[in-house]
């Protein structure tokens, strides 16, 4: 089964991005006057979208724009409150004791950008065209379903045919989200959701500015207008923060953050996300088909001094992070012994090693080059291949053509990765796929996320990877800002609520 | 003088061609696939075969460069994969920028390369004269990126004078915001390309100093200032003419850097990002139109030689 796993596209094409327990300068800033409904909020990105279909095009940057703000699907997830589940374009639903039926009941008075209104034939519609068009981004998260139906006017009823207690998450993300029907907007430059926002204006190589929608079903937005400003270059945007073109600039270098925090006029903050950095094992590939071998690669690895290094980045000791479910402190289950690391290589015959890392090219070379010392120490040679991404999806993640590769997986709940052995991580596990196939189907949530610790726990056991670190990017927030979102900012930023003050 | 027209536009043409197969072939040979980037770390093999389907890349390539070419015949360089936008207006969009980065680049090489040329040649025996030579030298060396990033760390962060990066939302419609934006950069580009010009256009006045006919018009009794402005400089200005016919196309790999360092919305920032969306289409058109350009100006340079230089006329 194969799952989502938006990679940090977005986020990486930042240089130096990472940082050290974050020494945010916490304390909500008391904005300094009132909200104006008139004002526009200005927030720096780094990675703009390819163009707008957020159906068909895959990459952070269009799940960050236009979830939540422009499109909307039944239910949606609060980032702050633990990716919980909540109502967005359904009030309210219903999951019959099986797991396998859910019934929602659609909002009244929703209507798209264009004023036509929601109707139960959109949301049915939309739901089956995403199971059924495999060109459609996350169409797999729907293939379980088995009807799709509206037996009145505000209800609307999907049955599966196993239950799937990621369901409603699945349903938060891109194949949830409803389009009108038989609609004839050119999706790849305009939009017609049903967000707080519509997409006014799209500069490509520049901006995109989105403006409050005054048909909007629920409380209007609190700014007039947000513009996304896509500024790649790490020093650009932190001149452009010291200057005040932008009132909010996500994932700034910490190097540069003291030029930034020096103006007086941006608090320094820092969420939770589930942004992995995995250096994935080849687990097909002599000689890393060896448990010793792959163990002793993590052991030579001192994540703490590696975290310390990349500044924007914490521990993660499994494949698990904190913000999903069955997530587990293995601190402690690997620590660093390059001498136990020696031992085990020369155990498995492995001496000698000389292993290639490929790794995307828009990652900080400072990565890398830890690595290559690292190992070095243990008698590993890597040599490292950096090529671009799109190289690295065909090679590392179509192919699986490599040794070593690394990314950084975004995506919330994507630990199925790890129990589909046709994935590139090539993990092949009879229990950790028991025990996936079990916390789906069960309708307990606590037993789930018992079933998929055990499961993590194999994982790390097996030392199928090496998860070298959990992303904390740090976002500059104008003391002029309030409402900000602060987790899982990489894939998701909804605007609807934020507001900016006059001076 | 026509048939030597004709022959050098039979010779753009040909260019034009052989080009369009070089941009048509490197660029498949590139790695990477716009159907497994559309289709992300979520796509299985099968989905990304139903996207390259939809995207219309299952034709085999020779009939892609046929249909490529065809287009081309009628004047249409093709369209975005991404967005169906056509090239051709994508590229009139971000010439808007590209094109007076480039004028007022070239500007600002010709105001430092040419006057400052002629002084550091004529002042060579004093400290002024080297003073320059010197200096253009290391400008020239520097790195366009380098000379950007010193520019904007004086001009818009201390001085805050001009703006650091980024262009006006609302372009040319803000003229006087517009112009701003593109001081820093065109400074940047200018003043590296005209270091070399300062370069060239020195020793070349070096050499018609040397000159017989300088020498003469001297013994005749013109200072030697004017003899080399009246008769050195006119021939100087003929090697000119050439070195800035190279340098346009050095402005537009300029403009390529600088768009990115800058973050402006022109025909570089937007090449290199259809790169890495692996938006063949669009690319290859972009590429053939700025080859294309660099063919014109060198067409160009050839028929002013003509014009200008009598010696050239005659010997054809």
């Amino acid at each position: 089964m194969l799952r989502r796993t938006a990679l940090a596209t977005s986020a990486l094409l930042i240089g130096a991005l990472l940082l050290t327990s974050c020494t945010a300068s916490g304390n909500d800033p008391a904005p300094s006057g009132e909200a104006d409904p008139n004002a526009t909020l200005t927030v720096r990105l780094s990675l703009e979208p390819s163009n707008l279909d957020i159906r068909r095009t895959s990459g952070a940057a269009l799940d960050q724009a236009l979830i939540d703000n422009v499109y909307q699907g039944l239910v949606t997830r609060d980032g702050d409150q633990n990716n919980e589940i909540v109502p967005a374009l359904a009030t309210a639903w219903t999951v019959s004791p099986d797991g396998l039926t859910y019934t929602f009941t659609l909002r009244p008075g929703v209507t798209f950008h264009d004023g036509s209104a929601l109707t139960a034939e959109d949301v049915v519609t939309s739901l089956q065209t995403a199971q059924g068009d495999a060109t459609i981004q996350n169409s797999a998260d729907l293939a379980n379903v088995a009807s799709i139906s509206s037996p009145d006017a505000s209800t609307v009823v999907m049955t599966l045919a196993k239950p799937n207690i990621d369901f409603l998450f699945a349903l938060t993300g891109r194949a949830g989200l409803i389009f009108k029907n038989g609609d004839t907007t050119n999706l790849q430059t305009a939009e017609n959701g049903t967000g707080p926002f519509r997409v006014e204006n799209w500069n490509t190589g520049q901006s995109l500015t989105l403006a409050r929608y005054d048909g909007y079903w629920g409380d209007k937005a609190g700014v007039a207008q947000v513009v996304l400003d896509y500024i790649p270059d790490q020093s650009a945007a932190t001149n452009a923060a010291v200057s005040g073109d932008v009132d909010v600039a996500l994932e700034i270098d910490p190097e540069l953050q003291s030029q930034i925090e020096g103006t007086g006029n941006f608090t320094i903050e820092s969420g939770l996300t589930t942004d992995k950095g995995i250096l994935a094992f080849n687990n097909q590939r002599a000689p890393l088909t060896d448990q010793r071998v792959r163990e002793a690669l993590r052991l030579a690895v001192d994540h703490d001094a590696l975290a310390e290094t990349l500044v924007t980045a914490q521990t993660l000791n499994g494949p698990i992070p904190p913000l999903d479910p069955g997530y587990e402190d293995l601190t402690g289950s690997i620590s660093f012994n390059p001498d136990r690391a020696r031992e085990l290589l020369a155990e498995a015959g492995a001496e000698n090693l000389s292993l290639t890392l490929t790794i995307p090219n828009v990652y900080p070379g400072t990565l890398a080059t830890f690595l290559v010392a690292s190992y070095a120490d243990v008698g590993v040679k890597l040599q490292v291949k950096q090529v671009d991404f799109s190289t690295w999806l065909t090679d590392v993640y179509t192919n699986h053509d490599y040794d070593l590769s690394f990314v950084r997986h975004v995506e919330a709940r994507d630990f199925g990765n790890w129990a589909d052995p046709t994935y590139y991580f090539g993990f092949d596990n009879a229990e950790v796929q028991g025990l996936y196939a079990q916390s789906l189907a069960t309708t307990d949530a606590q037993q789930s996320s018992d079933l998929l610790a055990e499961a993590a726990q194999i994982v790390d056991d097996q030392d199928a990877a090496d998860w070298l670190f959990l992303s904390a990017p740090r976002a500059a927030v104008g003391t002029n800002v309030s409402n900000f979102p602060k987790n899982s900012l990489n894939v998701r930023l909804p605007f609807a609520d934020v507001t900016v003050s006059s001076e | 003088m026509i048939r030597y027209a004709l022959t050098r536009l039979g010779l753009l043409v040909l260019g034009l061609v052989v080009a369009s197969a070089l941009i048509f072939v490197s660029l498949r040979v590139l790695p990477g696939d716009i159907a497994q980037l559309v289709g992300g770390t979520q796509a299985s093999p099968d989905q990304v075969e139903a996207l390259r389907e939809r995207l219309g890349l299952t034709a085999p390539l020779w009939q892609q460069y046929v249909d490529w070419i065809g287009g081309l015949l009628r004047g249409d360089l093709g369209s975005s994969l991404l967005t169906g936008t056509p090239v051709a207006s994508e590229l009139v969009a971000k010439a808007q920028v590209t094109v007076p980065l480039a004028v007022m680049s070239l500007t600002v090489a010709l105001v430092v390369g040419i006057p400052f040329g002629v002084l550091s040649a004529l002042g060579r025996h004093r400290a002024g004269g080297t003073a320059l030579s010197v200096g253009a030298q290391a400008l020239a060396a520097v790195p366009v990126v380098w000379a950007g990033m010193m520019l904007v760390v004086v001009f818009a962060v201390w001085l805050g004078w001009l703006p650091p990066q980024g262009f006006p939302r609302a372009g040319w419609s803000d003229p006087a915001a517009a112009f701003r934006a593109l001081i820093l950069p065109a400074l940047t580009i200018g003043v590296v390309e005209g270091a070399m010009l300062l370069r060239f256009v020195r020793s070349a006045t070096l050499q018609a100093i040397g000159q017989d006919y300088v020498r003469t018009a001297a013994a005749k009794g013109l200072t030697r200032t004017r003899a080399l402005v009246r008769h050195g400089l006119p021939n100087v200005g003929l090697s000119i003419i050439t070195v800035l016919g190279l340098q346009v196309a050095g402005i537009i790999v300029g403009a390529v850097v600088i768009e990115q360092l800058f973050t402006l919305p022109g025909v570089g920032r937007m090449l290199v990002a259809d790169v890495a969306a692996r938006d063949l289409p669009k690319v290859q058109g972009e590429l053939l139109a700025l080859t294309g350009f660099v063919l014109v100006v060198g067409f160009v340079v050839d028929l002013l030689h003509r014009v200008i230089d009598p010696r050239q006329r005659e010997a054809s």
